[in-house]
């Protein structure tokens, strides 16, 4: 099944009548996943969108519940837990497995977030495959793929002048079949590609396990300037702060995005910091992403979405590191 | 792992207020805290931990330090914001609760076994969950010896269940000791709490011990239990992390793979040996 891509904005059109439609977008100079029929222009380039989609599941600044004190008593107290049906639309693979992660944070390991699967239950997810990459993407070295992500709710197959359609799921289902009036019955031939930059991910977590006194730490971390670029333009990370908000009696308490790469993070209220330097947090930045996620949830928590290769104002790359793992593990 | 059972949401606490407050020691006060219909805001098991807040202030995690038919007990040192905030309140106090969250002191495989609870300034707060566990199901273990200290004299937490209670217990020693003594008046041991430990040269032989306390007190400590044969295996403590979330999703309380709100607080020595030293 096939829509030519000419018809792609009024299928858009059709599912913003009951959905926030979220694709990838410039905005301004900006490139995010943007609410269709907004202004900005749609973004299918090899390169990934700037900002991830973590934001529509996990909002940078989600507000949890609000009270008003009046001295000794707590008067009003209220649940917020606002979600409306929305579609992520346009997903490369690395990022419909960034899901996948938060997935198993929020919803497994005994507790099931409500904030999060609200927004998760309202999601449809629809996947592109991509047909160049970006000199950053590794993907497939992650355990992902560009061609496409077997996990999302609907997948579409770039064959240049259309798109091939494939429902994985009866969520996915439902919306293809309302997209029927512009849809045919061909088939084409999907190209399958490959990333350029690659690396070797084979028995990396187990090495890691061992070297976490390893001088390699204090050697990475000297040129990271702690800005939190890499977790924050990262798909997967998902550590969160919560605080509140007072105005007068009326408060609200919210959770917001924090970053490991901040030394506030762990600082407990005596003062103590188990992670007192640049050397402990940038280690526990690289061993949660490829070590301790994998220990705990079976997958990577880095997609190789190359964001923060690309981005990361000193070079602090994850692939390099990878590589350099490697040669301690031949070595030694 | 215990489900949180109170809330559907886990992350919303539940309004409860503050219905005695006893000062212990100068920085230190066990609020008593129960829902706002009279009853206990949930049953934890020993060790468990409970996320505490004054709601325009701020949240924290605290051991539970006590549990009774229609309360729960918290002893709260005062340390920053919130504590600050609290050690102000007043009975009648509402306040957010939510919990219990973390694994529990192993009583089940500490049946039989006699029990020796180490613990040094608060660190008396997680302990004393356990020993008041094993004081209601006497029968289950065997003699009960418990070694703490503190700065000073005024400095000593619970001290009605140290100088009174816990000693009138069947086949119970409770052993005090303090860092210094200024008043003059103090009868008992003065001196660290490692060696004073090493001065009792307690008999690993069927014990289990409970250890918690300051790093550094828990550092000397454990050499003088290894001294006196102790394999750590038998040795359980408990951990203190920054925590935000309780439930093993806000990333901030791990050390390793683990997360301390979840699968922690309460870990042998052993267990310790195999996580990274980032605590
Ligand atoms: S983006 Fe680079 S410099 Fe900034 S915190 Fe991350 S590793 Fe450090
Ligand atoms: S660690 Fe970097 S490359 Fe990996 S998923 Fe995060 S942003 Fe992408
Ligand atoms: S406090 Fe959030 S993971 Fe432990």
């Amino acid at each position: 099944m096939q829509f030519k891509k000419s018809d792609l904005p009024k299928i858009l059109d059709s599912m913003a009548k009951e959905a926030t439609v979220l694709a990838p977008m410039k905005v301004k100079g900006n490139s995010k996943f943007a609410p269709w029929g907004t202004e900005g222009e749609l973004d299918f380039g090899a390169q990934n969108v700037l900002l991830p989609p973590k934001d529509c599941l996990f909002p940078q600044t989600e507000k949890m519940y609000r009270f008003e004190t009046d001295g000794l008593k707590v008067n009003d107290f209220e649940v917020i837990n606002e979600s409306r049906p929305t579609v992520l639309f346009g997903l490369k693979g690395c990022d419909m497995q960034s899901i996948l992660c938060m997935d198993d944070v929020f919803l497994t390991k005994g507790y099931v977030d409500d904030f999060y699967k609200k927004k998760r239950d309202d999601l449809l997810t629809v996947c592109i495959n991509c047909t160049t990459v970006a000199k950053e993407c590794f993907c497939d070295s992650m355990g992902g793929s560009p061609n496409g992500h077997a996990a999302a709710d609907i997948q579409l197959y770039d064959l240049g002048e259309s798109y091939q359609v494939k429902a994985q799921t009866e969520k996915g289902q439902k919306a293809v079949d309302s997209w029927q009036q512009y849809c045919n019955k061909d088939e084409g031939e999907i190209k399958e590609i490959a990333c350029e930059l690659k690396v070797d991910m084979d028995g990396v977590p187990e090495k890691l396990a061992g070297m976490f006194e390893h001088p390699i730490w204090e050697e990475i971390s000297r040129k990271c300037v702690g800005c939190g670029i890499c977790t924050f333009l990262c798909p997967t990370c998902y550590c969160f702060d919560i605080d509140t908000t007072k105005d007068g009696a009326e408060g609200t308490k919210f959770r917001c995005w924090d970053s490991c790469m901040f030394s506030e993070y762990t600082r407990m209220a005596g003062g103590h910091n188990p992670r007192p330097s640049k050397k402990e947090r940038v280690r526990n930045r690289f061993l949660h992403k490829l070590e301790y996620f994998k220990e705990r949830y079976d997958k990577n928590l880095c997609v190789g979405c190359g964001r923060c290769v690309a981005k990361c104002p000193v070079n602090l790359d994850i692939t390099s590191f990878i590589d350099q793992v490697k040669e301690v593990a031949s070595h030694e | 792992m215990s489900e949180c059972t109170c809330h559907e949401n886990p992350l919303v606490p539940q309004v409860c207020v503050i219905t005695d407050i006893k000062k212990e020691t100068p920085d230190v006060k066990t609020f008593r805290v129960s829902t706002r219909d009279g009853k206990k805001p949930f049953t934890p098991m020993p060790g468990q931990l409970g996320m505490f807040s004054i709601l325009p202030v701020g949240e924290a995690m605290f051991s539970i330090t006590a549990q009774g038919e229609d309360y729960l007990d918290f002893a709260i040192k005062k340390t920053g914001q919130l504590t600050d905030a609290l050690h102000e309140a007043e009975i009648g106090q509402e306040v957010g609760l939510r919990g219990p969250y973390g694994n529990t002191f192993p009583v089940e495989d500490c049946k039989g076994h006699d029990l020796l609870f180490i613990g040094g300034g608060i660190g008396l707060a997680p302990v004393r969950s356990f020993i008041r566990y094993a004081l209601e199901h006497r029968g289950d273990y065997g003699d009960i010896d418990i070694v703490y200290g503190a700065r000073s004299p005024e400095d000593l937490c619970f001290k009605e269940d140290l100088m009174e209670n816990w000693p009138k217990e069947k086949n119970t020693k409770v052993h005090v000791t303090v860092d210094q003594d200024l008043s003059g008046e103090w009868k008992g041991s003065v001196g660290f709490v490692p060696a004073y430990l090493e001065s009792l040269n307690f008999s690993p032989e069927g014990r289990k011990v409970v250890l918690c306390g300051p790093p550094i007190m828990i550092k000397f400590c454990l050499q003088t239990l290894a001294k006196c044969g102790f394999k750590d295996s038998e040795v359980i403590t408990t951990l203190e992390m920054r925590m935000k979330c309780g439930i093993g999703k806000c990333g901030r309380c791990n050390i390793g793979s683990k997360y301390v709100c979840l699968d922690g607080p309460v870990f042998t020595m052993e267990e310790l040996s195999h996580l990274p030293n980032e605590y």
